[in-house]
């Protein structure tokens, strides 16, 4: 088989069994990859109801169609589950080195079932797997148990648990290596609650294209495509750090578990100048034209001399932002979380919202043990050390957000949610648009990059159209280089008016990066902009030598939505779930109190363009047999 | 004319490997890091990566020990080349490459190195950093000069 290793490897850990499944064309030319074969193997095998923290869940690793080959930007491996924080379809996407790795071993899947005795890892070499005692690696962090992986066996690339992980905090992330991870909707929980410690790959074996001149071809198109979109040179410099500022600006950064608009002094503590001062190298994931990482150093102060892969958007939203620590403190956050393994997300958003129950009376200082407030660093990182160790409060800060607040009369309305996922930076109430319509449908919950319109504006930040469009912003000719069907471009883009219809440009850049996580490539702008499912068609028909149209991409990239949607619906997910934490509608923070009936009508055309019944967002039975699903 | 080389900036390489999925992709018509003629040095935890190639020495040390005079030096390109059809295996030029550059294919039983591509390399065109690069040796010198001499003025102050 060309392009796939061809082979998805299954252990069960229960039964200590190791066995082979072969891929099928038919299989993989439905379900792409990457989050595809995750989708398509959960939705088939894992029964509804089951306990997520149980032996009865799967966690299955994906590799993206690309990975192991130079095609700009293919590096990235999808993780899910069902999560432990939503009870829904749980994933999580993430680059560095490790799926060139498990590819090179021979397997397009990993498949992880069961719950070992005692702790163990599995260590896959060049097409061998095997389930090894765990003892010397528990109750070690991320960073130490990497070290004695790789101290063990020569060359390998780890994805891991740490301690919170291993003491089942619900939000605990899977690791990949040092400084990536998987890590939002709880998966180093399930890790844990398997008593699976790490996943230790090495492999020298072959990506074997069908046309090798095509594809060397296509991956130099690609590179001075990506290379042409003006947003290239920004993400080179300063990564996802572009977005600190505008997202500041339009009063849409998450601050102080979201009860405000942005820091008077936010432009100092977070704007592109913070990049210059502690970073000068770049890091890249495995063929990569971007290098968004950067290479951080702490110079002074009291965690002078840490060196880290950081000044990534994320952290410092979360707790820069979120919870108000200076920089230092926010790179200090980076490596506990890191070596915690813990998602920096939830962490920051479970934190900032014990915060402000303190300062609302609702806990207090005797429930913690200890002064907490804004930007106070160690207090901070205290009470996330309780967390991980499930120490007092810690315990039920564990749960995640939204089990915490049913602990705590009065809570509720503090805590900053969707589907009982905690919500990254954006806040919906400064911006309106395509990003943040798409953090209500994410199918894991508050989120928000399972969609984005692939030509965002962040120039402008007028919401004068309402719920249902934002400004487009852009020229004609760069609405005439955007790769898409040019029926539904028409429909998605009123260049006259300037404006984009967020149902339509929602459904499509869902669909999209659903495509892209299934291949295995990035959604950094620069590559969202320019890279279309036309040309990933052919990179998918060079590679694997099965001819594909860009329809018949996008088609799976819908289905395995829909798939995933299924899932959740099967879960028992309600249409009333789909709902900003309360505060969002009350409370008017950096911008403007969200309107229930507005967005309500916004949701109700994107379940049509979806083909979804209107009031209840449940995929139609025509739509269904459109994409070949019978459930 | 000056003779044209490989030069590497080690200070540019960001560590995507993309020059060895090209060059095994170029030299052996699949990806992968391990027949790929340039190999990436990474260390992930203190995060350097450095491209390790040939450096076509004037007197190859791997040619030197080839029993079989299978490895010879292309005076026209600068490339130091293995000739497959003469290789016995023998891995003795592996033992000798000072750079750990000379490279071996178990499933052919042949050394493998860097020939430049015969004389335009590919890994040169993707390199997007231009931590590798494929120019005149006084330009590459030259490059290099100026770097140090820019770092001795920023560190004296004078810049």
């Amino acid at each position: 088989m060309y392009g796939y290793a061809g082979r998805l490897l299954e252990v069960d850990l229960s039964r200590n069994r190791i066995s082979i499944r072969e891929l099928a064309p038919e299989f993989a030319r439905k379900h792409i990859g990457g989050i595809g074969f995750n989708a398509a193997v959960l939705y088939e095998e894992l029964p509804a109801g089951i306990d997520p923290l149980s032996e009865d869940n799967m966690l299955v690793f994906g590799v993206g169609t690309m990975v192991g080959t130079p095609f700009p930007t293919a590096a990235r491996t999808e993780v899910s589950a069902k999560s432990p924080m939503t009870g829904q379809f749980g994933t999580s996407n993430s680059g560095a080195f490790f799926g060139t790795q498990l590819k090179g071993s021979g397997f397009d899947a990993l498949i992880i079932k069961g719950k070992a005795e005692r702790p163990v890892y599995i260590y896959v070499d060049n097409g061998k797997a095997e389930i090894l005692d765990a003892s010397f690696l528990w109750g070690k962090d991320a960073w130490e148990a990497i070290d004695l992986l790789k101290s063990k066996h020569y060359g390998v690339e780890v994805a891991l648990i740490g301690q919170a992980g291993e003491n089942l905090v619900r939000f605990a992330s899977i690791e990949n290596g040092y400084y990536d991870g998987w890590g939002r909707t709880g998966l180093g929980a399930v890790m844990g609650s398997k008593r699976l410690k790490a996943v230790a790959v090495r492999g020298t074996q072959a990506t074997k294209p069908y046309d090798v001149k095509g594809l060397l071809e296509i991956s130099k198109e690609c590179q001075e495509l990506i290379k042409s979109s003006p947003f290239y040179i920004p993400f080179t410099k300063y990564g996802t750090m572009n977005a600190a500022v505008p997202y500041g600006r339009f009063g849409a950064m998450g601050t102080y578990n979201f009860s405000r608009g942005p820091l008077p002094d936010w432009e100092e503590r977070a704007g592109r100048q913070v990049v210059e001062k502690y970073s000068s190298r770049h890091v890249a994931c495995q063929s990569c034209i971007i290098a968004c990482g950067h290479w951080v150093e702490v110079k002074e102060g009291k965690y002078s001399g840490l060196k880290i892969k950081d000044l990534e958007i994320t952290p410092v939203a979360s707790f820069g932002a979120n919870l108000g620590l200076n920089m230092d403190a926010v790179i200090k956050a980076t490596e506990l979380c890191q070596r915690f393994g813990i998602d920096l997300v939830s962490a920051g958003s479970v934190i900032a919202f014990a915060v402000e129950l303190l300062k609302k009376g609702i806990i207090s200082r005797e429930d913690i043990g200890y002064d907490l407030d804004w930007g106070d660093d160690e207090a901070v990182f205290q009470l996330l050390q309780d967390i991980v160790e499930k120490k007092g409060i810690g315990k039920i800060l564990a749960e995640g957000t939204k089990r915490a607040a049913d602990h705590f009369k009065g809570a509720d309305k503090y805590a900053v949610h969707i589907k009982g996922l905690e919500i990254p930076m954006i806040d919906p109430r400064g911006r309106w648009s395509t990003w943040t319509l798409g953090m209500l449908t994410n199918i894991r919950g508050g989120d928000h990059l399972r969609c984005r319109n692939p030509i965002e504006n962040l120039r402008y930040n007028e919401n004068k159209h309402g719920y249902l469009k934002e400004r487009f912003g852009f020229t004609e000719k760069a609405y005439d280089q955007l790769d898409m069907p040019a029926d539904l471009k028409a429909r998605a883009i009123d260049l006259e008016n300037d404006t984009v219809d967020i149902a339509v440009m929602s459904r499509w850049a869902e669909d999209l990066i659903n495509l892209f996580n299934s291949m295995g490539i990035c959604i950094r702008p620069p590559v969202m902009h320019k890279i279309g499912p036309t040309v990933l068609a052919r990179a998918y028909t060079v590679l694997t030598g099965m001819e594909i149209t860009a329809e018949e991409l996008m088609r799976a990239a819908e289905r395995i939505w829909n798939l995933m949607k299924l899932f959740n619906i099967r879960e028992g997910e309600e249409p009333g779930e789909i709902k900003f934490p309360r505060r969002f509608y009350e409370e008017k923070a950096g911008g403007e109190k969200l309107d229930e009936e507005k967005i309500q009508n916004v949701l109700e055309k994107y379940y049509e363009v979806r083909g979804w019944e209107m009031n209840t967002g449940k995929p139609k039975r025509e739509t269904l047999e459109r994409l070949g699903i019978y459930p | 004319m000056s003779v044209k080389v490989l030069f590497i900036d080690y200070r540019k390489c960001v560590g995507c490997a993309t020059c060895e999925m090209i060059c095994s992709l170029v030299n052996e018509g699949v990806c992968t890091p391990s027949l790929s003629r340039i190999r990436v040095v990474r260390n992930e935890k203190n995060n350097y990566s450095v491209p390790i190639t040939c450096a076509f020495c004037d007197k190859p040390p791997c040619a030197g020990v080839c029993p079989v005079t299978a490895i010879v030096k292309n005076r026209e390109t600068g490339a130091v080349e293995v000739r497959n059809d003469l290789c016995i295996g023998c891995r003795q030029c592996v033992q000798a490459c000072p750079f750990g550059h000379m490279s071996f294919d178990v499933s052919k039983g042949v050394a493998f190195k860097c020939d430049l591509c015969g004389g335009d390399p590919e890994c040169v065109k993707f390199c997007w950093t231009k931590a590798i690069q494929f120019i005149p040796l006084d330009m590459a010198l030259d490059s290099k000069r100026r770097t140090v001499a820019e770092r001795f003025l920023e560190e004296s102050g004078v810049i």
